[in-house]
């Protein structure tokens, strides 16, 4: 579940796992030359912070996080083929009931970065970590399942009865209801051992203790984030992070177009660089000029879906002819334009919520217009709505990273047409979550933004955003959007183990849920990434739509 | 060019421009020193073409200014629709060469939104003049007053409000101007805020050179002379006083003008000042600098636009401090 608004923490904190060996991926837009072990590699974010405590994480699992810990499984992704979840610390599960009860065995001889082995204790601590208040925000896909409405997580000293550890090898689940997708959940950040007993401390990410090839060297807060190899780490037990660079440096706090430039310069240690952003629009067009550069830029097949979320709890947005209006009011053509130029580094126009490429997609459009809109028919459900000269004064929020702005003023032009007057309000990351996903009771209206599916499954594209239990608290139901019978079909598509009927099942709540267009979709994004030239195996898979951190080497 | 030099350079010749209450003139006849404001604005239009060349340049983009809505009617667009049709389909530049400029669209067109950049200039125009001006007066009007209060009333009113100068002189105005900025909820009137905020900073300069001036008003016979027949200080100040601060005050006016227009165009730069759809010079060539190196005609309108309003604004205030200073040397 990145989304995009979270892009910055997503790309900046992107954890995960990828695939499998370095060997046989087939990088897209990459030299032919294999990148090696050793070097230094450098990762230029956009955000200020870079967040390494699992709990909190929302990392991908091929992304940064996954660069320091481990989960339980991981994923293979690789051009050209659909991305698979695979054995990491454990094997990838083992249900014996249905998909009520899992089973995870883990691999022999794996070690903390502080030498202590590490147990299945350490990964019922880390679960039960997430659920503490204090370290909310991460993913948070097993919570409902293991039952934890009140549980309030391990500082208080109770433990989640759910998971049992019977030896220090062993992991049981038991969820509330069978889940078919419970491997795919274990690879989120939350299921990182972090040895029992820590981890009580709010600073946590900047001394987390590492499962993965990589431990915190340095932490300057909002500047530069050093790691360096972890020696109690061995590429054998692991098959999907190659390990290759000797030291990864995160420069945090770095302009997105700054960054493009010098990039495309490539000169110094920007060689051994790679930017989490996407490459702006006004850099892509110059690019365009310079095929050294443009031979740099790995642009991804499709990702997340772009949209605005409209806030179905505050009037005059709680009345659904208001709601259906924004469908028919946006300039998707213009959005695409003001993302990256064109409507073929943009992406697609987008009329579903669930993404391309996902398993059960049904392409439809209930709203259907021109990809300009229709001012005319938008001003007419208005009018039935009770509003005939329009709205005025809504609020769209949104994170600044990522052109996000222009991308809004695109939308505000476009609802002007149909006389809905919008006030732009830019934030920061933080505030942006403050004001949005983590306030009971917030003021906006309107909110831009954009969501990947956290793993291949229309289960990810819908219950996060659209399930009633997503709404605040850290959840990522923007458009608080409540429907019982939405909720009660979500459990029963994440109950279904057969993937071709579950399929089915996403696509009727899909539709369901655009009936009483909570959100408008806006387009299935493209994302541009920029590399030094020296940056080796920097490819983007079918899934997700961002570049496979962990098998990044330097090559000579 | 930097305000604060030119304020020194007022304030360092003000004690000698003496002056012209009509009294006043008689006595000083002969003298070349002094002259009427009107006298003196006329006097330099006549000898300094500078001055001439800016108050033209300033005129002009006023009256842009003033009549936008018309101009953009003329032209047949506004700055805020968006149009396709005239970006290029291969990279959402603008159509056509050096940034689409045609009969269509006089400047070209903005890259990505296709919006009119001739109509975002002059709508643009707008803005800066507003703000300029109404934080100008704020800025004046608070600094004569208090500056006059300290000259005139003297003792710890005086001590005060030096003070207080001082500190408001070195405080660090932009980022107090940033946070406010960032704060305040966007239902507050953005251009409102901008005014207040940009002509409150502005005071102590001008109240520094008022109460200099004020200070040697103070001891000439007719302030005294109304003193003694029972004037209050407040009818000292609106007869006496202000008549004879005209011409030291207009040239600050001037001279601090491009100085506020370039603050707003900074905090629009920033991000903190007028928020969009509201076209702001600022805000474009912040935007345009990501563009300058295929779409350099983007940077180049906006650019030029605040560059010509600065130079027109000093040139004016320069020629008129020379003009009311008759110590400089004129330039031809």
């Amino acid at each position: 579940m990145s989304s995009k608004k979270l892009l910055a923490i997503v790309l900046a904190g992107a954890l995960g796992v990828s695939a499998c060996g370095a060997n046989d991926q087939k990088p897209s837009g990459d030299t032919a030359v294999k990148p090696g072990k050793g070097g230094t590699l450098r990762i230029l974010s956009e955000s200020r912070t870079l967040n390494l405590d699992p709990a909190k994480s929302q990392s991908l699992a091929i992304t940064s996080l996954g660069l320091v810990h481990r989960r339980l499984t991981g994923w293979q992704n690789a051009v050209g083929q659909p991305a698979k979840v695979v054995p990491d610390l454990s094997d990838t599960g083992k249900t014996s009931d249905g998909g009520k009860t899992w089973t995870f065995v883990l691999q022999d001889g794996l070690k903390f970065s502080d030498g202590t082995p590490i147990t299945s204790a350490d990964v019922k601590w880390g679960v039960e970590r997430s659920f503490a208040p204090a370290f909310g925000g991460g993913l948070g896909y097993h919570k409902d399942l293991l039952g934890g409405g009140d549980y309030k997580g391990p500082f208080e000293g109770k433990e989640l009865d759910s998971i049992k550890t019977p030896d220090e090898k062993t992991i049981v689940f038991t969820l509330t209801r069978p889940y078919g997708d419970w491997p795919w959940i274990a690879s989120t950040p939350a299921f990182a051992p972090v040895p029992k007993g820590k981890g009580a401390e709010a600073d946590y990410h900047e001394h987390a203790v590492a499962s993965g090839p990589y431990q915190v060297e340095t932490y300057t807060k909002g500047v530069e984030v050093k790691l360096k190899r972890n020696t109690n780490w061995e590429p054998a037990k692991d098959q999907v992070r190659a390990g290759l660079p000797d030291a990864v440096v995160f420069q945090l706090g770095q302009e997105a177009s700054v960054v493009s430039q010098r990039l495309a310069a490539d000169s110094g240690d920007d060689q051994t660089a790679f930017a989490s952003s996407f490459v702006s629009p006004a850099q892509l067009a110059q690019l365009q000029g310079n095929p050294s550069a443009k031979s740099r830029v790995v642009t991804s097949k499709s990702g997340a879906v772009a949209f605005l979320s409209l806030n179905t709890q505050k009037a005059p947005l709680n009345n659904v002819k208001v709601r259906q209006a924004f469908q028919y009011a946006v300039n998707k053509a213009a959005y695409q334009v003001a993302s990256a130029g064109t409507a073929a580094l943009a992406g697609d126009t987008a009329s579903t919520l669930i993404t391309q490429g996902i398993e059960g997609r049904e392409q439809f459009d209930l709203y259907p217009s021109k990809p300009e809109g229709d001012p005319d028919k938008a001003k007419a459900l208005l009018a039935e709505a009770g509003f005939p000269n329009g709205l005025e004064n809504l609020s769209l929020v949104l994170n600044k990273s990522n052109n996000q702005t222009d991308k809004a003023e695109a939308i505000q032009a476009a609802l002007a047409r149909a006389n809905i007057k919008v006030t732009i309000r830019s934030l920061e990351a933080d505030a942006f979550e403050t004001e949005t996903n983590l306030s009971d009771n917030p003021t906006y209206d309107l909110i831009l933004s954009s969501w990947q599916p956290d793993f291949p499954s229309a289960n990810s594209n819908i219950q996060p955003l659209f399930a009633t239990s997503e709404i605040g608290k850290g959840g990522y139901n923007t458009s608080r959007y409540s429907n019982p019978e939405v909720d009660r079909l979500i459990e029963e598509a994440q109950s279904t183990v057969d993937p071709a009927e579950a399929g089915k099942k996403w696509a009727a709540i899909d539709k369901l849920i655009l009936q009483d267009s909570p959100v408008v979709p806006l387009i299935y994004t493209r994302n541009s990434f920029i590399r030094g030239s020296k940056v080796g195996n920097f490819y983007i898979a079918d899934f997700p739509a961002y570049p496979n951190y962990l098998q990044v080497g330097i090559t000579k | 060019m930097d305000v604060a030099d030119a304020l020194t350079r007022s304030a360092y010749c003000a004690p000698r421009q003496i002056i012209i209450t009509p009294e006043k003139q008689v006595t000083q006849l002969s003298t070349p020193v002094a002259r009427s404001v009107p006298a003196a604005i006329r006097s330099v239009l006549a000898r300094d073409r500078w001055a001439l060349a800016g108050t033209v340049t300033v005129v002009v983009i006023g009256l842009v200014a003033i009549f936008a809505d018309v101009l953009t009617a003329i032209e047949g667009h506004d700055p805020y629709t968006y149009d396709a049709t005239a970006l290029a389909p291969e990279s959402g530049l603008p159509a056509g060469s050096f940034g689409g400029v045609s009969g269509e669209h006089w400047f070209g067109v903005e890259p990505l939104t296709g919006r009119d950049l001739f109509a975002i200039v002059v709508h643009g125009a707008r803005t800066s003049f507003l703000i300029g001006f109404a934080a100008t007066l704020v800025s004046i009007g608070l600094g004569v007053l208090i500056g006059a209060a300290a000259g005139y009333l003297g003792g710890w009113i005086d001590r005060v409000i030096t003070w207080s100068a001082d500190v408001f002189l070195g405080f660090p105005y932009l980022v107090f101007m940033i946070a406010i900025g960032a704060v305040v909820p966007v239902e507050f009137p953005r251009a409102l805020l901008l005014i207040v905020v940009i002509g409150f900073f502005g005071w102590p300069s001008t109240a520094r050179i008022v109460r200099a001036q004020v200070l040697t008003l103070k001891e000439r016979n007719f302030v005294k002379a109304a003193r003694v027949l029972g004037a209050s200080p407040w009818q000292v100040f609106r007869t006496e006083l202000l008549p004879n601060l005209w011409g030291p005050v207009l040239v600050m006016a001037t001279l601090s003008v491009p100085g506020k227009i370039g603050l707003e165009a900074a905090l629009s730069f920033l991000g903190v000042g007028v928020l969009p759809p509201t076209p702001s010079w600022g805000r474009s060539i912040s935007a345009a600098i990501d563009w300058v190196r295929v779409d350099p005609a983007y940077l180049l309108f906006p650019g030029l636009a605040l560059f010509a309003v600065t130079w027109g604004f000093n040139a004016l205030g320069d020629g008129l401090r020379d003009a009311l200073d008759p110590r400089s040397v004129t330039r031809r």
